[in-house]
């Protein structure tokens, strides 16, 4: 007899999650869409507009710009960052935590598979799908972010764009997989885990940011007199001393080592989370 | 000489650190190829023993081995259907039913798991949720029965049919048995739905087992008699004695002779079950392991 046959679990993940696979697509489908088409076709129109407004006496440069591209821009990059916060409501509430309340998880664990190999499909297969989305997102949006840095009025330290514009993006989304996992399978309730799970992906966002800047010695410039940081300084702090001005600061050649540094510590919050869900797992069942 | 379907030594479990116990102490031991019927009172543990012998649960203390082996390693030979009976509800019939040979790859018998279903008149393409509870409760015996299992554990299997289709399963569940010498662990509380088709059983009540065997030793080892009230039923194990006016009726086991003047009867199965249950201080009578070496004649 071919029990040596592999189970072909993945193919059973996919058909148990076809609506939020087809959910994810379009996510992701629609916001490179709508970035191509602000770059393709929009930018245009913002341009023939700022022609015509510097005709005029007075400006209407800035609200043109920002209704039109730098908005929508914007809304991309803060969508491409925080759609980890409905990666975890997505992981505690329906991958898991529905699975365990709602008793289908014991039918999976009563069939060929045992339950450490039911939740390594249930994490693997979502994590393929989540890499591959988030990294088109984010090499579609630092693309579009960058084509017409003269139309956005934005900084590459702000909040949603520092996240959008890397790996950081998909460590969030993995990180939030793997704590939904977890909550999922202590609380064993949808709901719960659900709120749980987004409320904890929150609150690790919220303290990262809050450490961000020290994740990375930043420069300090000190003279006698005051001076101008460049446009694309991280500025921190700035102040007078006894004999003269400073001012501590990221450069933006700053963004990598910063940025690469919150993704390894994401990424490692996610093996832990990963790891505490399969030693849950294994210590309640058989 | 085949391992037994299911041996459970001092087997307990208990939820939470501080949670009372949904099964202590329990010793047991079933013989391959028979048909048990596990009863008790609601909460008795009968769900959670199932569910340890599925290895879906871990046992708190104790061991419990399913079909010679660890209930982990015999996973691909247990069949089980969840007192809930749950499905996915966002699958059709057909997809569960291919879903059970995804995750069953070099066990899954279509034909069985299909001609399950086709008796309910089961439209495949029809989701989950859209079904019924019994018509629920076919597709979940469908994909346990699918997997072609040694062992099918089954809870409460049969509380929401209807009697034509009871009748039905029930005798798929028989042919299943005899056929391919499948042993079935059932649980239900209803003791008349098991009567004909049982051979064996298994009463817990509060997280211990009152009764083990084979219906038919058990029903020997026991006899209901009628005598003078006041009378002394020792040595004999007294299960319940009840005394109305000057006549006092009992159900008893045995040790030797009974006196020539008590009038004696065999109690049915429904008697003994509702004895031991009324009375949780009535002594158990669960065989030592030692007890069924002698094999199933399948």
């Amino acid at each position: 007899m071919s029990t040596t046959a592999p189970a072909r679990l993945p193919r059973t993940v996919l058909r148990l999650h076809r609506t939020a696979l087809i959910v994810w697509s379009a996510f992701v489908a629609g916001l490179i869409g709508w970035l191509v088409w602000l770059n393709e076709i929009t930018v245009d129109a913002v341009r023939a507009a700022e022609a015509e407004c510097s005709r005029a006496l007075w400006g209407c440069v800035d609200i043109i710009e920002h209704l039109d591209y730098s908005g929508p821009t914007g809304y991309i990059g803060t969508l491409t960052c925080y759609g980890f916060l409905a990666v975890a409501a997505f992981t505690g509430g329906a991958l898991i935590g529905r699975e365990l309340e709602s008793g289908t998880a014991r039918l999976a664990w009563t069939q060929g598979v045992t339950p450490a190999r039911w939740l390594a499909a249930k994490l693997i297969v979502p994590a393929l799908v989540l890499t591959a989305g988030c990294a088109a997102l984010v090499l579609a949006f630092r693309r579009g972010w960058a084509a017409n840095r003269d139309l956005m009025g934005d900084h590459w330290a702000f909040a949603d764009v520092f996240v959008a514009r890397g790996p950081a993006t998909v460590a969030y989304a993995l990180c939030a997989l793997a704590v939904g996992t977890l909550t999922a399978l202590l609380l064993r309730r949808a709901l719960p885990a659900l709120a749980v799970s987004v409320a904890t992906m929150g609150l690790l966002n919220v303290v990262l940011e809050r450490c961000r800047a020290r994740l990375w010695p930043a420069e300090t410039r000190t003279a006698p007199k005051p001076f101008e940081l460049p446009d694309d300084a991280w500025r921190l702090e700035w102040g007078r001393t006894g004999t003269g001005h400073y001012a501590t600061y990221h450069p933006a050649s700053h963004f990598w080592p910063l940025h690469l540094v919150e993704t390894g510590i994401v990424l490692a919050v996610a093996a832990l989370a990963t790891a505490a869900a399969f030693a849950v797992l294994r210590r309640r069942t058989a | 000489m085949t391992d037994p379907a299911i041996e459970a030594t001092a087997l307990g479990k208990r939820f939470g650190r501080r949670g009372a116990w949904a099964l202590r102490d329990c010793s047991l031991r079933l013989p391959a190829g028979r048909v048990c019927a596990v009863v008790g009172p609601n909460g008795a543990g009968k769900s959670t023993l199932l569910a340890l012998a599925a290895g879906l649960l871990a046992p708190t203390e104790g061991t419990v081995a399913v079909l010679g082996t660890d209930p982990a390693s015999a996973r691909p030979r247990v069949g089980f259907v969840d007192q809930g009976k749950p499905l996915y509800p966002q699958l059709t019939v057909a997809e569960t039913l291919r879903m059970g040979a995804d995750l069953n790859p070099g066990r899954w018998d279509a034909d069985t798991a299909g001609r399950v279903v086709a008796g309910g008149d089961l439209d495949p393409g029809k989701r989950i949720r859209s079904l019924s509870g019994g018509q629920r409760t076919r597709v979940a015996l469908a994909l346990a029965l699918g997997k072609r299992p040694e062992l099918l554990l089954l809870d409460e299997p049969m509380a929401d049919l209807d009697p034509l289709a009871r009748h039905e399963l029930m005798g798929v569940l028989m042919g299943q048995a005899a056929g391919h010498g499948t042993t079935i662990v059932m649980s239900s509380h209803v003791v008349a739905e098991l009567e004909d088709s049982c051979d064996h059983l298994l009463l817990i009540g509060g997280g211990r087992v009152r009764l083990a065997g084979e219906i038919d030793d058990l029903l020997a080892a026991h006899t209901r008699v009628t005598a003078p009230a006041r009378t002394d039923l020792a040595p004999h194990e007294v299960v319940e004695s009840r005394t109305t006016g000057r006549q006092l009726s009992a159900l008893i086991r045995p040790a030797g002779p009974l006196p020539g003047d008590w009038r004696t009867g065999a109690p049915s199965l429904e008697e003994l079950v509702l004895s031991y249950l009324r009375n949780p201080e009535a002594p158990a009578l669960a065989p030592a392991p030692a007890h069924d070496t002698t094999e199933a004649a399948a």
